[in-house]
């Protein structure tokens, strides 16, 4: 067998690179980050799947995720190679077949938790374990580069985001603000895993912002559990943060609890903050901002602006500038909102009194897990619209008077929802208006999210475990496939050997869709065995 | 076709024998004095048949067995104490407490090599894994550096020492070829494509080739598929290392792990 090593002798290991650059011009065949491009788009131009022939459409191939219940996962394909995870594990498969080609599982990870992706950058895929490690491994193989710590679980975090890479830099989030932490962005070298910059979401005593909290600030939540966008010209990255804690009750943290349930702008190189808008000030209704900030440019009273779309959990649609953080304008994301009778022209909420949660319970709109969440928005350049996942629900929302205690599941409270559903929208941005709705059947308890095409076509998964094709223009039928189960990630797109795929993760499997063809005869291989 | 080897060598070892550990109550397990105590009674009573790290010898590989086909505490006590009848295993007069010692000491045995005391100067175990005599990193990559045929060996010190000597030796033994199966494939076109396979089946085959590139090949473009039995590794390092290299190599590797070791009591590692 010395052959062998003569051949790994005069080996150069050359493998195509996947360059910044690359990811800054967003998807083509490849679907290189979490939302498709820096601009949270989840657009393709890819046009093989039209209007027309989208009825054609035919499950591909399946890959059962070991131990999966319920994936998150937005998968990433580069070179006809898919890199999908779960709680503490990449999977790399072969994105024509579904076969598995490697699969890493850190089994020191603590915790199981949920995963919404993996991220990638030169020859290597990035994710972050459970238990707050980025752990980098070699595309081609899955063998492991670095693995580095970034942040304790014993401070109530997790990790749960798709790493987001810019230029040479991995930003990472943090989760668990439900039960008490101080939520941060961080942004680690995608060569060393070390540190660069780290922002906190929450003010320490004593730093501007932290007057607007009571005794409990260092623990004071502000998770950023979901990645953001990224304006490569502007530099700056947009990411939004979770609720204040504890998130039933208001009565510890009296003030507007910056900078909980905001967007934040900031600068890639230093982390800095260039301005912020919060959307829930004091909220008590667990509406995190964590929805897509997506990046357009728009033509707003007349002149070209740069834009920033964000569908808020807590039932408006927000218009702001991109570059000031300027409020320009605030329409209603769903029907039923009862807490606010309107946003003011500086963006603040007009609070309808008497709408907090009480120990007997208050019925609110929207409910808790709020008028639209994380799921995946897609913004069309074709149609200018923006499609969104909303959730027409009202809730019960109790508080309790127990004294707060970190990291024991505290909540200050509870909430609970009842029927509610689920409808698609189609939102003009430079109105705020809708151009068409799809409502869903189910129980609104699906988080999956949606995808475009060049070929006119909307994808999206809907409340009854169904990948459904749409027309963009108009929101018509056009396919769907019963996959059997909860859907709770987003579909993606991709070509591989010129054929357009559509991937969505269900809750335990990859399944890929494209143009139906008819099999091709496969003889069994001729096998000659080396003894 | 064969089951995808990585797959089982990524199954954590607690997945393996968790049952052996969790179940584990008596208050020596873990504790390194008893550890210690063990591993002294260990070499003087048990390493002439059991192998010093276990893995056998005129005496059944204690590391394998324990990995695969775990046995309760309660009975590697009352196999240490009474023996086993009518085999060479004899009783022993041990008390109690080192009886518990001795099965401390397996219990580490047992557990990541990196955890354990391992004779052997590891610099010089470094050099002999990145040196061109035994060539190890021509085919396995540790932190990112190294070939990419052969399985990364970042993390190996995770397993027990026992089975990292046996894959160095014994590279062919059973599932150690799994996943790692050396193909050549000839296509219609004549293109020959050598490396080894991640995944096969009737239909498609994925191979990283030498140079680490990976090939997704349908079946239907195939005109030959040649398979090795032998796992690609060389078989020969047990004649092409010396004693002390090999030790030294062991140490090494024990010494590798993925995340920086939480802080726990120094054990005395070498």
């Amino acid at each position: 067998m010395r052959g062998w090593l003569l051949i790994c002798a005069l080996c150069a290991c050359g493998t195509a690179q996947v360059r910044y650059e690359d990811i800054v011009k967003g998807p083509g065949e490849d679907w290189l980050t979490y939302a498709g491009s820096y601009q949270g788009w989840r657009y393709s131009p890819l046009g093989q799947i039209t209007v027309e022939n989208a009825k054609s459409l035919a499950p591909k191939w399946i890959y059962r995720v070991p131990n999966a219940r319920g994936l998150r996962t937005s998968p990433i394909v580069h070179k006809g190679v898919m890199y999908a995870t779960n709680s503490n594990a990449v999977y790399a498969l072969d994105a024509r077949s579904g076969r598995l080609i490697w699969q890493y599982v850190d089994t020191r990870a603590k915790g199981q938790g949920v995963n919404r992706g993996a991220a990638i950058l030169g020859d290597r895929v990035y994710f972050t374990t459970n238990d707050n490690y980025l752990t980098a491994l070699d595309r081609q193989t899955g063998a492991a580069i670095f693995s580095q710590k970034f942040a304790d679980r014993e401070k109530g975090i997790s990790s749960t985001s798709a790493p987001l890479i810019a230029k040479d830099k991995v930003i990472v989030g943090s989760a668990g603000g439900d039960s008490g932490m101080r939520g941060f962005v961080a942004a680690l070298s995608a060569e060393t895993g070390e540190e660069l910059w780290r922002t906190y979401t929450v003010p320490t005593k004593g730093e501007a912002g932290a007057e607007s909290w009571g005794d409990y600030i260092e623990w004071g939540g502000g998770a950023t559990w979901l990645s953001g966008t990224y304006d490569p010209e502007l530099n700056t990255l947009y990411w939004t943060t979770g609720n204040p804690w504890p998130d039933f009750t208001g009565a510890t943290r009296k003030g507007d609890n910056l900078y909980s349930c905001s967007l934040l702008a900031l600068d890639l190189d230093t982390g800095k903050m260039k301005w912020y808008f919060q959307f829930t000030p004091h909220d008590t209704h667990d509406w995190d901002a964590q929805s897509w900030p997506v990046l357009i440019n728009m033509e707003w009273e007349g002149k070209p602006r740069k834009v920033v779309l964000h569908a808020n959990r807590n039932g408006f649609f927000y218009v702001l500038d991109r570059m000031t953080g300027e409020f320009l304008r605030a329409t209603q994301l769903i029907d039923k909102v009862t807490w606010a009778s309107g946003i003011d022209s500086k963006g603040r909420p007009i609070i309808i009194p008497g709408k907090d949660p009480t120990p007997e319970g208050n019925w609110v709109c929207p409910s808790v897990k709020g008028a639209t969440n994380w799921m995946g928005q897609t913004y069309h350049p074709g149609t200018g619209l923006l499609y969104v996942i909303t959730l027409e629900q009202c809730g019960m929302y109790n508080s309790t008077s127990q004294t707060p205690v970190p990291m024991k599941n505290f909540s200050g409270g509870g909430a609970t929802e009842e029927g509610g559903q689920v409808i698609l929208r189609a939102i003009d941005p430079k109105s705020g208006k809708r151009a068409w709705e799809y409502p869903m059947t189910g129980f609104g308890r699906m988080w999956s999210g949606t995808v475009s095409t060049a070929g006119g076509v909307v994808f999206t998964g809907d409340d009854d475990g169904h990948l459904v094709a749409l027309e963009a223009k108009t929101g018509e039928h056009l396919w769907h496939f019963n996959l059997g189960e909860l859907l709770t990630a987003s579909p993606i797109t991709y070509e591989v050997d010129g054929k357009q795929h559509v991937a969505i993760a269900s809750a335990s499997a990859i399944v890929a869709f494209g143009l139906f063809e008819p099999a091709q005869q496969v003889p069994l291989p001729k096998i000659h065995l080396d003894k | 076709m064969r089951f995808p080897a990585a797959l089982l060598l990524a199954l954590p070892l607690a997945a393996q024998h968790g049952r052996y550990l969790s179940e584990s109550k008596h208050p020596a397990i873990g504790n390194p004095e008893a550890i210690a105590a063990g591993a002294q009674l260990y070499a003087t009573s048990c390493t002439g048949c059991h192998g010093p790290d276990g893995s056998g010898g005129r005496g059944p590989n204690l590391v394998r067995r324990a990995v695969w086909h775990p046995l309760s505490d309660e009975a590697i006590f009352n196999t240490i104490r009474n023996g086993i009848p009518g085999a060479d295993m004899p009783p022993t007069k041990l008390s109690e407490e080192q009886t518990w010692n001795l099965i401390a000491f397996l219990h580490a045995l047992i557990g990541p090599a990196s955890e354990n005391s391992v004779p052997g100067d590891a610099a010089a175990g470094e050099r002999v894994f990145w040196g061109s005599t035994a060539g190890c990193s021509q085919c396995h990559s540790i932190r990112g550096r190294g070939g990419r045929m052969g399985p990364d060996l970042t993390d190996i010190g995770v397993r027990p020492l026992a089975l990292i000597k046996e894959a160095l030796l014994e590279p062919s033994k059973d599932l150690y070829i799994l996943g790692n199966e050396a193909v050549t494939v000839t296509l219609k076109n004549g293109q020959v494509i050598k490396g080894v396979a991640r995944n096969r089946s009737n239909y498609s085959l994925q191979v990283v080739d030498p140079e680490g590139a990976l090939h997704r090949i349908s079946m239907i473009d195939v005109r030959e598929l040649t398979v090795s039995e032998r796992s690609p590794m060389p078989t020969d390092y047990g004649k092409r290392l010396s004693k002390q290299e090999l030790q030294d190599l062991l140490a090494y590797l024990a010494r590798q792990t993925l995340r920086a070791p939480e802080t726990k009591p120094d054990r005395g590692k070498n």
